[in-house]
Parts: C-alpha cells; structure tokens; sequence
C-alpha cells in the first residue's frame, strides 16, 4: 500500500467526512477523531497490517504520518 | 444431576435517555450516527434512590409469576454496584422476596462475563446436589458510577436487571465452559476510588479523556482502545477453545449471543471469527451495554422473537471488567 492509499483508505474505514488529508493532517484536528475512529484505526490497522496498537501508542499520535512510522515505514510502498 | 435453563425475566427502569437527549445536552455529536456505529438508540437509567438490589427484586417478581418460589435454594447475584458493603444483597433479597431461609445465598462481584460464572456456578451447584432450583440475578447501574460529563461513557452504558431460573434437569442443557482472567487489564475498566485501597474522595480532581470527556478518580474510567484489543485477543480464542472442550464446529452452533458491549465491537468479533451474520445475535438499541445483564436480556428477547428455539444450541460469550471472560454453549 502507498502512504497517500493508506490515508485516503484509513480515513474512508473511519468514516471521516472530509477525505483531502495529507500525511500531515493532524489527527486531533480531524472533526470525527473520537474514540470511535480510534477504535476504526485499530481495526484497520489489524485487518491491513495484523498488527496491535496499544491505547499508550494510540494517544502519542500526532499525524497521519507518525501512524506510518508506528506500523513501520518499510511496510509501504514508495508514493 | 444435570443442569438447564428455565426463564428469565427483565426489568429496565423506567427513565430512557435518548440519543437526542445527550446531543441536546453535550452538543457534540450527531445521534443518529451514534446510532448507525454503537447500534445505540437510548438506555434506560436507574432512579437516583434504585439500586441495583431494588432492579434484581423486580426482575425476579417477573420470573417468580411463573414459577414456585418455594423450589428455589440458591440466590446469586451479580452485581459491582451493590446496596451495601454489608450485609449482602443476595441475603436482602431473600427476606424481600420471601424465599425460603434453608437457602444458600451470596454476590459475586463480576462485570460482563458475569451471567456466563453465574452459570457455571449454578451448573456446579446443581451437580453435586447443593441446589436443584437456582435463581441467578445479574443486575447493574453503572450510570451511578459514570461522570455527568462524561458523554462516552453516558452513550454506551444502561441500567437493567435479568433474573434467571437454572434448575435440575435429567438432560445436560448447560454444556462445557471456558473461563478466563487476566487481571493485568485492571486499569483499563475501572472506579478506582470508594473501595478500601483508594476511599471515596469528594475533592478528587477532574481529568480529560482525549475526547475531552470529564471523569475522576471516583468515576468509572474505561480505557476504549486497549479493552477493544483485550477483546480482539481473548475472544476468539476462548469461542475457539469452547468449541474443542465442546467438540463442536463453528457450523454446528445454531446461535450465538455475545455480550452487548457495542455493535461495532461485537460486529468486528462476528466477522474476524467467521459467524455468518444471520447467527449472531445484536441488538441493544433500545438498552444500551447493560453489563452483566445483557446475555440474559438478549437471550430472552431472542427466544421471544423467535430467533432461538427448543433444541437449539447456542453460544454465550461474556467479556470485559477485569479483565474477565467466560464462554459456554447451552441448549434451548
């Protein structure tokens, strides 16, 4: 999957109105970022990656790319 | 001695909270998606003078109109709002209900696994021949220990009671189980003042979640990601064991009730374990997570609405506060 994908797709599986995110977009910034969508990030993130994410990784993200980094920069394809 | 189950009873109280109600109230949100997400519409929430006793008296009038009281010789409660430090419930409710004295009676302090132990309890109890007629209550008011301000928490959780008759039968209807606990989770569900390790603090400062709902330490506190993972983790594997003690195949199963937590946890579970979805049971649009008494509710609602049947085998799945789980397949 590549990075901008993986934004457009996450933020679809979260039900996020306003789908022009970048890979700077501020998570917290995002109307819909309650705990429902963190719960959407960890399902997706399980179904895509079958990878785990703990509450205190969850909290310590700031945008959509330190989500990369957390799930592993190697795991994506060049844009 | 085998064990079955005979009825059950509901009581929910009588105020509902609606969807609408909370965003008038917190303007946050819209109800309707709540609703599509959390498969929540409203719940029903106790009187600030209701207990959690005062809701398993009345679930067990209901199933008592039907039933002679005078068989019954044990009464267990489930319950982690209980009216007293002591004396137990479970021996108010005996004298309230005017059910024999040459009854064993106690409380067990349990959350959402705790109907599934109830089970296992009674199953054990009527086994070895200490009871032959068990009355188990599983009752709840998690909205007295939840923050005003917390719009998450008011959201998911209801008030309600079930009352539930197991008693001796000369078939096996309660079949094998699977229990589990793994108490690293204990931070993650929590009210960590009023008990003896942190007293009740009226001065207790308030904090923020990240979706800047209000709690404090007197308050229940539910950490949503890392109770999502614990049930991701702990379910399947215990559906999976529960089948292999029980020798059966996911197909064989005619049905199966999870604990209502939220529909789009439990929804989640069904698809990464592979229910196909005209087998599993949701629906807590009308109560919301009610704890401890929602496998009751829902059991008792599908075998109205005809979605289980006599003969029917079907799977019990309880999960949560602790953490605790407990997983068992019954026969209708």
């Amino acid at each position: 999957m590549k990075k901008n994908e993986f934004v457009n797709q996450l933020s679809e599986y979260c039900e996020f109105e306003n789908n022009n995110f970048t890979l700077d977009t501020l998570l917290k910034s995002i109307d819909e970022y309650d705990s429902l969508a963190v719960m959407s990030i960890i399902a997706f993130i399980d179904e895509n990656f079958q990878m785990k994410l703990t509450g205190v990784q969850l909290r310590e993200l700031t945008d959509f790319k330190s989500l990369i980094v957390l799930i592993g920069v190697d795991k994506f394809e060049n844009d | 001695m085998a064990a079955k189950i005979k009825a059950i009873g509901v009581y929910l109280p009588e105020f509902v909270l609606t969807n609408i109600q909370l965003a008038n109230d917190f303007g946050r949100w819209e109800p309707e998606k709540i609703e599509s997400k959390l498969g929540i519409k409203e719940r029903h929430i106790s009187a600030e003078n209701e207990t959690a006793g005062d809701m398993a008296y009345y679930a067990a009038l209901k199933v008592l109109a039907n039933y002679d009281k005078g068989k019954i010789d044990m009464l267990i409660l489930c319950t982690q709002s209980p009216d007293y430090f002591l004396p137990t419930t479970a021996c108010v409710l005996q004298n309230r209900l005017g059910l024999k004295t040459d009854l064993c009676a106690y409380d067990f302090n349990l959350g959402c696994s705790g109907f599934v132990y109830g089970l296992a309890m009674a199953k054990s109890f009527i086994k070895t021949g200490i009871a032959s007629s068990v009355l188990l209550l599983t009752s709840e008011t998690y909205s007295k220990h939840i923050h005003p301000n917390d719009l998450a928490l008011k959201t998911v959780f209801g008030d309600g009671a079930a009352a539930t008759i197991i008693e001796s039968s000369d078939e096996e209807h309660i079949f094998e189980f699977i229990l589990g606990t793994d108490g690293s989770g204990k931070d993650n569900l929590i009210v960590p003042n009023g008990g003896f390790r942190h007293a009740y603090n009226p001065l207790s400062e308030e904090k923020k979640t990240d979706s800047d709902d209000i709690y404090t330490d007197n308050n229940l506190f539910m950490n949503g990601p890392e109770i999502f993972n614990f049930t991701n983790d702990a379910v399947p594997k215990a559906i999976e064991q529960c089948l292999i003690k029980n020798n059966m195949s996911l197909d064989e199963v005619d049905y199966f009730i999870f604990h209502q937590a939220n529909k789009y946890m439990i929804e989640y579970l069904r698809k990464k374990i592979g229910i196909p979805k005209e087998k599993f049971y949701i629906n807590m649009l009308s109560t919301g997570n009610t704890v401890s008494a929602t496998i009751p509710i829902a059991f008792s609602d599908a075998l109205n609405n005809g979605k289980i049947t006599q003969g029917n085998k079907v799977l019990l799945c309880g999960f949560g506060v602790g953490y605790s789980w407990g997983t068992v397949i019954v026969e209708v």
